[in-house]
């Protein structure tokens, strides 16, 4: 079988005025595989995000190109791209009257007509997605009156209930405490054993070598590594991404002193 | 994780507002410079029993304006919470995109260039031609949402497309403001009318037209209830559920377009409304998802012109008040109530 996702010589960027560009990486191959926790990790800046919005196609690639499946990235339609792709995303959703539930359920839309009427297989895939990631509590509530660590339970649930072989997470654990993105952590680790991917950016290193399938290390001078976190700690990746004057990441017990 | 469950809570409040508009509409077509009884205007709407003066004043003069208060009601306040949605933007109203501008830059034209140019085109302000008014305040709000449209169908980014229309309104108001300071004292003052706004412009006939073409427009926006719900989300998660924003945000406009167009073209610039009252909606139904708030808006719309148009021409009165006047007084409090009430949201 394909893989799910296929990147080969990708530069990503910006293009800037007058056909200028602005280059973070470039020459990126690599393959996606089912049932994977994938990790890109990397300095603030490093274009984690850029990355990830790229594969999204919502920012052009400088070069290369990106397959899903069969299938390159511009032949796929915004619509096809739902049934392949959900997101969890740092953006912001400020409206008051949101409940929960209601956000949940936003994940049949790419099924459902324009008449807006779920039948009873959408509310089976909610209710499974749901008692997956232990939101029952806060349904019926208002999205705004959440805290951040449910906030992002809520947005896992809908990205689950969007029935995808992919999902992407940019920086799911960002603005929730220890303890909260241990607890995360684990119930991401439980989404792969149903055959999904999560390709999520992370800042925090320790985290991530410890839950992570694969790692992707993003560099500041476009420099792209990939593999396991025995491999990266064994070769010195790890230390030569992060280590700073000050601060060591120590092999022994996988942290910074 | 019942979704029926949450049925019955909003079938009462818009039976209500159902009745509310009937009690409505039955005040509006009893009240006014001329006492009618009961019994007359029971007779004269079902047909029978009325004597033709009766017949005269409901059917060509308080009828038309029940119809077309209803029409504008529904049609601003829906155009009000499209474009709310779209922008993202809690204050984004009919008078935005610059549409209303465009409708008040033709009626100018038709009015006042005549007399800045110094030609007597019209025949003195109280013969203007009706129906010259209105296809130019059509065709200004028809030209100014088509800007919009190529605007937004090339830019994907929708603050650059609200920017874009505020300015065409600004530039567009300028043109009507010179337009005013050169035209003659009877038609300025035609032209002041015109943007007071009234109900009671249009025969039977034109005002059951644009409530069916209101009607129509605001029906066909039901089945983009979906995609403005995932707008709620934010563009990126939009995309990321399948919609294609580009594409949908033109449509929405053009529906939202032409609902401000047909509102301001046969009742001149109406204040308000279309801002405030998707807020209300909101408030009292205490949702966002576009499948219960359409039809909520498009009744509370309606009910709030109708209530406006009774305030304007409240018994014992003999001449009615302007209803631009009425809706910024009424609407003016609920705008500063949501404001606050917001704020007090954030706090807490």
């Amino acid at each position: 079988m394909k893989n799910l996702l296929s990147i080969q010589n990708l530069s990503t960027g910006y293009h800037l005025k007058k056909g200028r560009t602005r280059l973070l990486h470039q020459n990126i191959s690599v393959e996606v595989n089912r049932g994977k926790l994938i990790a890109v990790l990397g300095p603030n800046g490093a274009g984690k995000s850029t990355l990830l919005k790229t594969l999204l196609g919502f920012i052009p690639a400088l070069k290369g190109e990106i397959s899903y499946g069969e299938k390159k990235l511009s032949e796929i339609t915004v619509k096809t791209m739902a049934s392949m792709v959900s997101v969890v995303l740092t953006d912001r959703i400020d409206d008051t009257y949101l409940t929960a539930g209601e956000i949940i359920m936003a994940a049949r839309y790419p099924y459902i007509s324009l008449t807006g009427v779920f039948d009873d297989s959408d509310i089976k895939i909610i209710e499974k997605a749901v008692e997956m990631t232990g939101v029952m509590a806060f349904l019926n509530r208002k999205f705004q009156t959440l805290s951040d660590g449910e906030k992002q339970r809520v947005m896992i649930t809908r990205a689950l209930a969007q029935e995808t072989p992919l999902i992407f997470m940019d920086e799911p654990t960002a603005y929730i405490d220890s303890p909260g993105r241990v607890e995360l952590m684990h119930l991401l680790k439980t989404i792969p054993t149903q055959g999904k991917t999560i390709l999520m950016t992370i800042h925090d290193v320790e985290l991530a070598l410890r839950f992570a399938d694969e790692l992707w290390l993003l560099g500041k001078e476009g420099l792209f590594v990939k593999g396991n976190p025995e491999e990266l700690i064994a070769n010195g990746s790890i230390n030569k991404l992060f280590d700073t004057e000050t601060v060591k990441f120590d092999r022994e017990t996988r942290s910074f002193i | 994780m019942n979704q029926n469950q949450h049925k019955p809570s909003f079938a009462i409040p818009v039976t209500i507002l159902l009745l509310v508009l009937l009690v409505l509409s039955m005040l509006n077509l009893w009240f006014g410079s001329v006492d009618l009884s009961w019994k007359e205007l029971v007779g004269s709407i079902l047909g029978h029993h009325a004597t033709p003066q009766t017949n005269i004043i409901i059917w060509e003069y308080r009828m038309p304006q029940v119809f077309t208060a209803i029409a504008v009601g529904m049609g601003l306040s829906v155009s009000g919470l499209l474009l709310q949605t779209v922008f993202r933007n809690p204050l984004a109203g009919p008078s935005v995109l610059g549409i209303s501008s465009g409708a008040s830059f033709g009626v100018a034209i038709v009015v006042l260039a005549g007399s800045a140019l110094g030609i007597n085109v019209l025949q003195g302000a109280f013969m203007l031609n009706d129906m010259a008014v209105v296809t130019a305040a059509f065709a200004g709000a028809l030209l100014v949402m088509a800007i919009i449209l190529y605007v937004s169908g090339r830019i994907g980014n929708i603050v650059t497309v609200l920017i874009i229309g505020i300015m065409l309104g600004y530039a567009v108001s300028a043109v009507v403001g010179v337009l005013q300071f050169f035209s003659g004292t009877e038609e300025l003052h035609a032209y002041v009318l015109w943007g007071l706004g009234s109900f009671s412009k249009n025969s039977l006939a034109r005002s059951e037209l644009v409530l069916l073409i209101t009607l129509l427009t605001v029906a066909a926006t039901w089945f983009f209830a979906i995609p403005l719900n995932a707008m709620l989300l934010g563009e990126n998660y939009a995309r990321s559920l399948g919609f294609n924003l580009k594409k949908y945000n033109t449509v929405i406009l053009l529906l939202a377009g032409l609902l401000i167009a047909l509102g301001t073209a046969f009742t001149g610039p109406i204040a308000f409304i279309g801002l405030a009252v998707p807020h209300l909606a909101r408030a009292r139904f205490n949702t966002s998802n576009h499948k219960i708030l359409i039809p909520a808006t498009l009744l509370t719309g309606a009910n709030l012109a109708l209530l406006c148009n009774l305030i304007a021409r409240l018994p014992g009165m003999d001449v009615s008040l302007p209803i631009n006047a009425v809706t910024s007084m009424i609407g003016a409090p609920i705008v500063i109530w949501i404001i606050v009430k917001r704020s007090k949201i954030k706090v807490s």
